[in-house]
């Protein structure tokens, strides 16, 4: 249901069932195609004000129809996941599309990125299906386990799953690694058992819209 | 003359006397031999009026003359490049796409979105796109860019396919296109106020896609 | 595309851990992987994505690496954009999504561009060539590229777009080509008077006689002139015109990065 046509462009197969997808994010389609805008974090009074208190530019939409849809965005990689009763964590910028089963909302993720404007809330996809997630460039999953903690720059960052932890390191070997403006002074430690998605470019995420 | 691929961002195409190559300008990467580079005021053919015409239609189409003897390496900004032969048909693509195309092919513009009038106008300053775009015809290769590559989507009859003005990047064959609103979309704000309207083509053919919906 | 879930017991294909991680060499087309083993890298700032293990990394010119500076970095100009990798780990280097590649040198003598080089070993030395915006590296060892798209190899004679030139090896220097066949005649005389007709772009290549190999990419800047009728959002079309810096063209940036482009690039 889900292919990919080269590496940047997502075809949905739908035959009358939706996906939900990232606003925008339709470049063509064949078919007989219905697009609705859906609210991120919720419906009603409490997911406007959950959205208003994480900023998070989750907007995406239900696609449904019977056809082929094509996504895209921006020209970004896209790298298909699967989920089995599980959580992703995702930047919300960095999720393309989701089967229609799958719950999607926010998360506080702490002080990941609060003081280099990544957002404090993350997107969380829960349940058993697929989703596709961007990057710029091929994302690479890296596996964390208690023997190996992983270092990520938070630019890099773009999804993870599993038990883990994180932490945001100013370490003191970072003093003199004065970066590009943002993000270098600092790294996220990932700590347990689990995946890391990470992208070959530093895009960061402010509040969740690129 | 063909485009030989060297990867998916440069191409290199032989110049020889006699034959000629258009290309925008800026596009030449490096070269060998004796070529010469000339911008060309007329826009490649249609003359002066061909020139202003674009330019009222917000289309900057500025081209250069290749000509001389030798091997040229095309490419720009480091956008993917995809190259389509035509055969005696017409492939219509909007002029900036355009890298490199061979000198023999007959150029000329199309104003797409045939409802005109009131809605071309409204989607030429809502997505920012041109309302012209070029129409190229014969038989020869033609080097098309976009933002990330393309994917080509083939149209035939019953089955036409909606495309997002701002991914859109160039068709060929015998295809119809129609600028509409769907009730669907109404509902969406899409990043820009281009998403409230979709290009749909119709007939036999295919539209190249691009996995963006970036301007260049 | 490689597709990932949860890790099971033997872990999902495609995804990487320590062990698993190639040592020195492109875990992807745009990543990269050094291994350190107690053991130092050159490297540019912000080019590291993530890392396992335990690494320090120190800018230069802060006093601990100063016999290291001595015999392998050069070029005061670009001392404020590397730092010094050190310790025992792996980690991933990456840059704006381009595609990254290692090289060999061995006893030899490259120019890159010094926006294009990521990263090296301090077997190499690093020194400012004479073409502004470009470092030489001589001497034996491996180093990492960058360029958009995967770079060209051409042999001279060749004359190149400025902007596409990446870098040479074991060659003379360049020289600069100026092409003034479209001043001539009428319409040059015309176009000098009145400007009609702009310029084609191409009135300046590198031009490249002699022996050794010329690196190219698909430039990454995008000329004033390609300006059409709609505004671009790409950040890679600066202000500062034809001289400034470029970049990828897919990837926003954060405004107050973007003075660092120009720097980067040495342009």
């Amino acid at each position: 249901m889900f292919r990919l046509q080269g590496s940047k462009t997502l075809a949905v197969d739908l035959t009358g069932d939706a996906v939900k997808a990232k606003n925008g994010s339709m470049v063509a389609y064949d078919g007989r195609m219905a697009f609705k805008k859906m609210s991120g974090g919720g419906e009603g009074l409490r997911g406007m004000v959950t959205r208003r208190l994480t900023g998070e530019q989750m907007v995406m939409m239900e696609v449904k129809g019977q056809g082929t849809c094509y996504f895209a965005d921006r020209a970004s990689e896209i790298n298909l996941v699967s989920l089995h009763s599980d959580t992703l964590y995702v930047e919300a910028s960095n999720l393309l599309v989701t089967d229609a089963g799958l719950r999607t909302g926010t998360s506080f993720t702490g002080l990941r990125g609060g003081a280099n404007g990544n957002g404090l809330f993350t997107t969380t996809v829960e349940g058993t299906g697929r989703a596709a997630i961007l990057s710029d460039g091929s994302a690479v999953a890296l596996r964390v386990a208690p023997q190996y903690p992983l270092n990520v720059d938070p630019g890099a960052y773009i999804a993870h799953q599993g038990r883990l932890q994180q932490h945001f390191r100013s370490g003191v070997n970072f003093r003199t690694f004065m970066g590009e403006g943002s993000g270098e002074s600092f790294q996220i430690r990932f700590e347990g058992d689990g995946l890391v998605y990470v992208q070959p470019s530093e895009r960061n995420t402010l509040g969740g819209d690129v | 003359m063909p485009f030989r691929e060297i990867n998916s961002k440069m191409v290199e195409a032989v110049v020889s006397p006699g034959r000629k190559m258009y290309s925008q300008r800026g596009a030449m990467l490096a070269y060998r031999g004796d070529v010469s580079f000339t911008p060309n005021i007329q826009g490649g053919q249609g003359g002066l009026g061909s020139m202003i015409g674009r330019r009222v239609a917000d289309e900057a189409a500025p081209l250069m003359t290749v000509e001389g003897s030798g091997t040229v390496m095309f490419g720009h900004g480091g956008h993917h490049i995809q190259v389509i032969d035509l055969a005696g048909d017409t492939l219509c693509v909007e002029a900036d796409r355009l890298l490199a195309f061979d000198g023999t092919l007959q150029q000329g513009t199309l104003f797409l979105g045939s409802q005109g009038g009131v809605m071309g106008m409204v989607r030429g300053q809502v997505t920012g796109q041109g309302l012209f775009t070029t129409t190229l015809k014969g038989h020869g290769a033609v080097a098309v860019m976009a933002h990330g590559g393309v994917i080509e989507l083939p149209i035939t009859p019953g089955r036409p396919v909606h495309v997002d003005p701002q991914a859109y990047v160039a068709h060929h064959g015998d295809v119809a296109n129609k600028l509409s609103t769907a009730l669907g979309w109404r509902d969406m704000v899409g990043r820009g106020s281009g998403e409230a309207f979709q290009l749909e083509l119709s007939g036999n053919g295919a539209v190249y896609v691009q996995a963006s919906e970036e301007k260049l | 595309m490689p597709e990932w879930g949860l890790p099971g017991a033997a872990g999902p294909e495609g995804a990487f851990d320590p062990m698993t991680l190639p040592s020195d060499d492109n875990v992807n087309a745009y990543t990269f992987c050094v291994e350190l083993k107690g053991s130092q890298w050159f490297l540019q700032k912000g080019k590291m994505i993530a890392y396992y293990g335990q690494i320090d990394f120190n800018g230069i010119g802060h006093g601990r690496f100063e016999r290291l500076i001595r015999t392998s970095f050069h070029s005061p100009l670009h001392a404020s954009d590397w730092v010094v990798a050190e310790g025992s780990g792996k980690m991933l280097l990456a840059d704006r999504a381009f595609d990254v590649n290692s090289f060999d040198l061995e006893d030899g003598n490259l120019t890159i561009r010094s926006g294009n080089l990521l990263a090296y070993q301090p077997t190499l030395a690093l020194k400012q060539s004479i073409v502004p915006g470009f470092l030489t590296l001589i001497g034996t060892g491996k180093f990492v590229a960058a360029s958009n798209g995967p770079v060209v190899f051409m042999e001279p004679p060749l004359r190149v777009d400025p902007q596409a030139l990446v870098g040479w090896a074991d060659c003379p220097s360049p020289c600069h080509h100026y092409d003034h066949g479209y001043m001539t005649g009428v319409m040059g005389g015309l176009r000098s008077l009145t400007g009609i007709g702009g310029t084609s772009g191409e009135e300046h290549q590198f031009e490249f006689v002699g022996a050794g190999t010329v690196l190219l990419q698909s430039t990454e800047l995008l000329m004033p002139e390609q300006a059409t009728g709609a505004v671009p959002h790409e950040p890679g079309v600066p202000g500062g015109g034809s001289g400034g810096g470029g970049q990828h063209g897919s990837t926003p940036r954060m405004p107050g990065q973007l003075g660092d482009l120009q720097r980067r690039f040495g342009l």
